[in-house]
């Protein structure tokens, strides 16, 4: 096992993001020299964070790295990652997790927008709340997540999973508008409420444990699972995906 | 002496009229003819409202300072910044937005226009499903039917019903005012839905259910929607799909009313998506309402450079475009940025107050040929000529038609495209010094 710690130092322009893609577990193996960029200034990575290593391994399954401190602006981390852990232990910025194809990230904070963005495999684990965009694609993309797994304990954001396409997001708490728009397949669970679920799927299953507010017109009531309604759609473009509520907002003024 | 001049293009909004008349009276601006009340004004109150020179704010007090002063502090402030947001660039021509995101590259800074307050929604849908558009003047030989979308075009665009839908002479019919139909949708009744032969009132934040059952009506799949959807009648919305199906040309306009409410880009894809669905019958396009009149010059210049419209990132030295993390707004609401240089453009008077307080934060310098919102925000404020009036360049018309602007005023004021190449010139030597 090998653990690296990496904790924060504090900053003279703290509001400052901090791009991070090489916090990743394979790139702790060996001495090479790894840089972040704060603002348009590259640094070496220990002149932001103090690094602690401690073990030594040579792949990267075994490595746990742990993110300390102010990490609420440090962007992308476990970029591509395909192994091992990685353990942030406050918040954490945007696009973590992004086109992740293996091993773990588990964050005790919140996370910020573009979580698990475009991942294609390993999981996510979020205690805290998750962005905008947790799950989804880049602007323009047609494919959001692929595979693996993401859960929430806290609530999300607005686009949750836009373009959700393979894998699983299991939101515990409320998500924001516009969860599920444009799914192509996959399943996105959502316990709590949520508004304008599913706009324009054309693949897929969500899952709404709660209420969902604002229901669009063009879904096709086909029966009830489970004590909850199911619905197909979106009709707007010949979609096939499944949609399950379990109460429908009464009196909408949008109906 | 009296004075006429023909032909000057109206600086204000971006439908670019460029048929306006100017009358001068001893130098000055004394009447203007064909430009509507908002263009009108644009030149009749120019006179006596300038600043006479640059303004450096010094405590509480702003004190007089040459334009040297004012271009040395500007490479000093930018070449020293760790995240330079450059943001406007709706009110200054190509030539000066060409350089603004040059200098975007040159210092590692951010370049983004108004765009991302205003159209940019549209962009991103474009940038999911495409743009089924084309150019005014096709629409107003084409078109016989007409919708505005979140749009009062008599109170924004006030002249666009006359040169290019309602009121304009077509090519192709014998009286067009009598064979053209308008429709309107908005969340209210505007001045513009009283000229509407088909007015939909939908409830705030209903265009996108609005549209998704005028798709799936066309579709044939209308026995699903409900019998209202967001206040509209399920009757009414059959009768403009018929409508909509009926047309030989139709042209949609919308507005920042869709835009900027709820689901943003979501309801332009949509609105986009019904257009792709109705072009199965029958010829359909569809167009933003531009507003500042380059805005839309700054979404070709930055594209042509960059590959991005707007929101670029030059912070790694190549370009990165993530609205909603490159956007001005989330930048200064996140206190991200350690400077600014706003080019002809008002964020005090629009961005969220998070904004304009981080702005009176950090070193600002703003280029506006007069006193606005945001100059009570700025460190340095730097009088231009006024674009269209004393300084001449290219503007791109709402619809994507480049047009050259006349300068028709002696000048003592230096361009912003000047001022700009001195700082973009200044900077580069001192990183090649370096
Ligand atoms: S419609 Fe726009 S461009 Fe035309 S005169 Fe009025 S403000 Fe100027």
């Amino acid at each position: 096992m090998m653990q690296v710690t990496l904790t924060m130092k504090p900053r003279a322009k703290p509001f400052l993001p901090i791009e991070a893609e090489m916090i990743v577990p394979m790139n702790f193996i060996g001495s090479r020299e790894l840089f972040v960029w704060e603002g348009n200034k590259k640094r070496r990575l220990e002149d932001v964070f103090t690094v602690r290593k401690e073990g030594n391994v040579n792949s990267p399954e075994n490595i746990v790295v742990i993110l300390r401190g102010d990490t609420g602006r440090v962007k992308r981390v476990g970029e591509y990652m395909s192994s091992g852990i990685i353990t942030i232990e406050g918040d954490i910025g945007m696009h973590c997790g992004n086109f992740m194809r293996g091993g773990n990230i588990v964050i005790h904070g919140n996370a910020d927008g573009w979580l698990g963005r475009e991942m294609r495999a390993g999981s996510i684990l979020c205690h805290g709340n998750a962005g905008d965009y947790c799950g989804s694609g880049y602007r323009g993309e047609k494919r959001g997540m692929r595979g693996g797994k993401i859960e929430i304990m806290g609530d999300a954001g607005d686009y949750l999973g836009e373009y959700l396409t393979g894998g699983e997001i299991h939101v515990h708490g409320n998500a924001g508008m516009f969860a599920g728009a444009e799914m192509r397949g996959g399943t996105l669970k959502i316990d709590g409420d949520v508004r304008i679920p599913a706009a324009n799927m054309s693949k897929g299953t969500c899952i709404i444990g709660g209420v969902a507010h604002e229901m669009l017109p063009t879904f096709e009531k086909t029966g009830e699972k489970n004590g909850m309604v199911v619905f197909h759609g979106d009709v707007a473009n010949k979609g096939k995906g499944e949609l399950m509520i379990r109460q429908v907002q009464e009196n909408s003024a949008l109906q | 002496m009296e004075d006429k001049i023909r032909h000057v293009i109206c600086p204000y909004c971006g439908c670019l009229c460029d048929d306006i008349l100017i009358e001068m009276t001893g130098g000055e601006i004394s009447g203007v003819e064909n430009a509507c009340t908002l263009g009108a004004r644009k030149f009749l109150d120019d006179a006596g409202n300038r600043l006479k020179g640059p303004i450096m704010r010094k405590g509480d007090e702003w004190v007089d300072i040459s334009y040297e002063e004012a271009i040395d502090y500007a490479v000093k402030v930018l070449s020293e910044a760790d995240r330079p947001l450059l943001y406007g660039w709706s009110g200054c021509m190509t030539e000066t937005q060409a350089i603004g995101a040059h200098l975007a590259e040159l210092i590692g800074g951010i370049v983004d226009s108004t765009t991302s307050v205003c159209h940019g929604p549209s962009i991103l849908a474009i940038q999911e499903v495409g743009h089924p558009g084309c150019t005014l003047g096709q629409v107003k030989n084409r078109a016989d039917t007409i919708i505005y979308w979140g749009s009062n075009t008599i109170e924004a665009h006030p002249r666009h019903l006359s040169r290019y839908t309602n009121y304009a002479d077509a090519y192709f019919f014998h009286n067009a005012f009598r064979e053209r139909k308008v429709i309107v949708v908005d969340v209210r009744k505007t001045v513009t839905a009283e000229i509407a032969t088909e007015f939909v009132q939908i409830d705030q934040g209903g265009d996108y259910h609005v549209l998704s059952a005028l798709r799936a009506i066309i579709r044939e799949r209308g026995g699903v929607i409900p019998d209202m959807v967001a206040g509209v009648p399920k009757a009414q919305l059959i009768r403009v799909a018929e409508i909509c199906r009926q047309a030989k040309f139709g042209a949609l306009f919308f507005g920042v009313g869709i835009t900027m409410t709820g689901g943003k880009y979501k309801n332009i894809r949509n609105a986009i998506e019904f257009i792709s669905e109705l072009n199965r019958y029958t010829k359909w396009t569809i167009s933003p309402m531009r507003g500042h009149s380059n805005v839309y010059g700054s979404n070709e210049v930055f594209t042509w450079i960059s590959g991005y419209p707007f929101a670029v990132d030059y912070s790694r030295g190549i370009a990165f475009y993530n609205p909603g993390e490159t956007t001005a707004v989330d930048i200064l609401a996140r206190k991200e940025a350690d400077a600014a240089l706003i080019m002809s453009s008002d964020p005090g008077a629009h961005f969220p107050r998070v904004c304009s307080e981080h702005l009176a934060r950090i070193p600002t310098i703003l280029f506006d040929p007069y006193p606005s919102a945001t100059t009570h925000l700025c460190t340095l404020q730097i009088p231009t000529a006024v674009n269209g009036i004393d300084a001449a360049g290219t503007a791109y018309r709402m619809d994507g038609i480049p047009i050259m602007t006349r300068r028709f005023m002696e000048t003592v004021y230096p361009t912003d495209t000047k001022l700009m190449q001195e700082i973009y010139d200044r900077i580069r030597k001192v990183k090649e010094d370096a």
